[in-house]
């Protein structure tokens, strides 16, 4: 489901990632760990398309992203959600019309967007929200609204970028729920996070740690398959 | 077809945020667009009244005296009878000195009238017939097509048998033509001038727009709307700020048509302005569609990434 080959990536003189490579399957979940700096956010943005490959090869859900046309980006992202560290909702929008949103620009009619929203905000205890403007939230409701926004088109991949920094523990491990309940029905995962408790939580995940934009640590072999 | 419903809405709902700003932007459309409109319209009717006056050309044709009547009447059924003629007068002899007798009895002197009863025992005017005919100034095929066929006209009328001369004054085709030559050559490049600097306000409006739009077009790239998603409602709101101003435009310079109208038609210039025609009005609202569109287009170029 994800392939990175060699991947490099640099902001001017600072190279953010370095020679990256890993594989991950259908159905894998990946915590992806390290110090602030080492390169996590940047792998995510690289595997979400918002980033572009300059060295290295990546693909994803099928996507070589080194030969995806910018203007065909919106395929590679209507498989791969994403959730950004500073969530990136539409503030002056309710909570329905955030999460409604990939629906809609998918073409979905108004009765499957319904049923899939209420759904989602259920299981995000976010029902009671849902006409809410997402500047009237905490910090913590709007990370679930982000979260409720990427997981409502059962994605291929879910990328997510510290999705439990906001939330107190009780509703960090739901969350974590949430996604296991995704990864379960074959959802891949990448999962940053400093939090080592909620690594320990999951003992068949893999784990891949970053330092200044190598890695340094993986739980699993990463040699390539032919 | 529910997604273009969707953005059809998002357009319309776009005009109505920042209202102050769209309001601007849509008087300043209405204006450029009754420029436009209004050198249209000149043109047009410039091209109406040369057309009703600068391509007719009169030919003052003269037979050989002695020339049987019955011939000359042959002559002038067979002229009267060719498309372009527009009207004939003719003159026999006995007319012409009649014509000139009643001038000369307004002169009451003596010597006036033994003149005249001189010329009626002796009747010097030769038959004669003054043709009008319209000339195609404006026809595509040719810029000299109008001087061409009034030759070829004038040719055709001596080769007439019995015809001694024949007169016209080819001035007049070739000062149509320089006139229409001068003033397509002014108007056009100015409403082109005019188009573009409407594009230029559209588009900036519309950049303006999208720059404080610009967090919800990120999060719309990110959730995997298509260029089309996005730049549609701004498309859509282009042409629908161009398509307002237009009609405004179009109220304006009928009240314009109006007032000239009335202005116009008097002595000495007995000027009929007439208002564009349908199609030209239909011309007019597409372009600015069209140039409502493109500026949409150029100032959402930059939003997908």
């Amino acid at each position: 489901m994800i392939q990175v080959k060699h991947l490099s990536y640099n902001f001017g003189p600072y190279w953010a990632l370095k020679n990256i490579s890993f594989e991950l399957d259908k159905g894998d979940f990946l915590f992806l760990t390290g110090p602030s700096g080492a390169g996590k956010t940047t792998l995510l943005r690289i595997l979400h398309g918002s980033l572009p490959v300059t060295r290295g090869h990546v693909q994803v859900a099928g996507f070589d992203l080194k030969k995806l046309p910018v203007r065909k980006h919106y395929l590679l992202r209507r498989r791969v959600s994403i959730v950004f560290q500073d969530f990136k909702i539409l503030t002056r929008k309710t909570v329905w019309d955030n999460v409604a949103l990939p629906l809609q620009v998918r073409g979905m009619s108004s009765m499957h967007i319904q049923k899939r929203v209420r759904a989602v905000l259920r299981s995000l205890r976010l029902d009671h929200k849902a006409e809410c403007l997402g500047q009237e939230l905490s910090g913590g409701e709007q990370q679930r609204v982000a979260v409720a926004r990427a997981i409502v088109v059962n994605p291929r991949v879910l990328l997510a970028d510290e999705p439990t920094g906001n939330l107190d523990k009780d509703l960090a491990w739901q969350l974590l729920e949430v996604f296991h309940q995704f990864h379960i029905h074959g959802t891949t995962i990448v999962f940053a996070t400093h939090n080592e408790e909620i690594i320990a939580s999951n003992p068949q995940a893999k784990v891949l740690k970053l330092y200044h934009g190598q890695i340094v640590e993986a739980s699993w072999a990463l040699e390539e398959k032919t | 077809m529910r997604i273009i419903g969707h953005l059809l809405v998002r357009g319309i709902k776009n005009l109505a945020e920042n209202k102050g700003a769209q309001v601007l932007t849509i008087g300043a459309v209405t204006l450029v667009a009754f420029l436009c409109g209004f050198f249209m319209l000149v043109l047009f009717n410039f091209q109406q009244i040369i057309g009703t006056t600068q391509n007719k050309v009169q030919f003052q044709i003269y037979w050989e005296r002695g020339v049987p009547l019955s011939e000359v009447h042959k002559d002038w059924e067979q002229i009267a009878s060719w498309p372009v003629v527009k009207s004939i007068k003719t003159f026999a002899p006995e007319q012409a000195l009649q014509m000139l007798t009643q001038t000369f009895s307004d002169d009451e002197s003596s010597s006036s009238s033994e003149y005249v009863s001189i010329l009626a025992d002796n009747n010097p005017l030769p038959p004669t017939a003054l043709v009008e005919v319209e000339l195609s100034v404006y026809s595509d095929a040719g810029r000299s097509e109008g001087a061409d066929q009034a030759k070829t006209l004038l040719d055709r009328l001596k080769s007439l048998p019995g015809v001694d001369r024949v007169n016209f004054n080819p001035l007049q085709v070739d000062l149509a033509r320089t006139w229409l030559k001068i003033v397509h050559a002014v108007v056009w490049p100015l409403i082109v001038f005019l188009l573009s600097l409407m594009g230029m306000v559209v588009g900036n409006t519309l950049r303006l727009f999208h720059l404080s739009h610009q967090e919800e077009v990120e999060i719309l790239n990110l959730v995997g709307a298509s260029r089309a998603y996005i730049q549609l409602p701004i498309l859509i709101a282009g042409a629908l700020q161009s398509l307002i101003g237009g009609c405004l435009a179009l109220i304006m310079l009928k009240l314009t048509h109006l007032v000239a109208q009335k202005m116009l038609y008097v002595p000495p210039f007995w000027l009929k302005i007439s208002f564009l025609p349908l199609p030209y009005v239909g011309i007019f609202l597409a372009v600015l569609i069209l140039v409502g569109i493109i500026s949409g287009l150029l100032a959402g170029q930059s939003s997908y990434s």
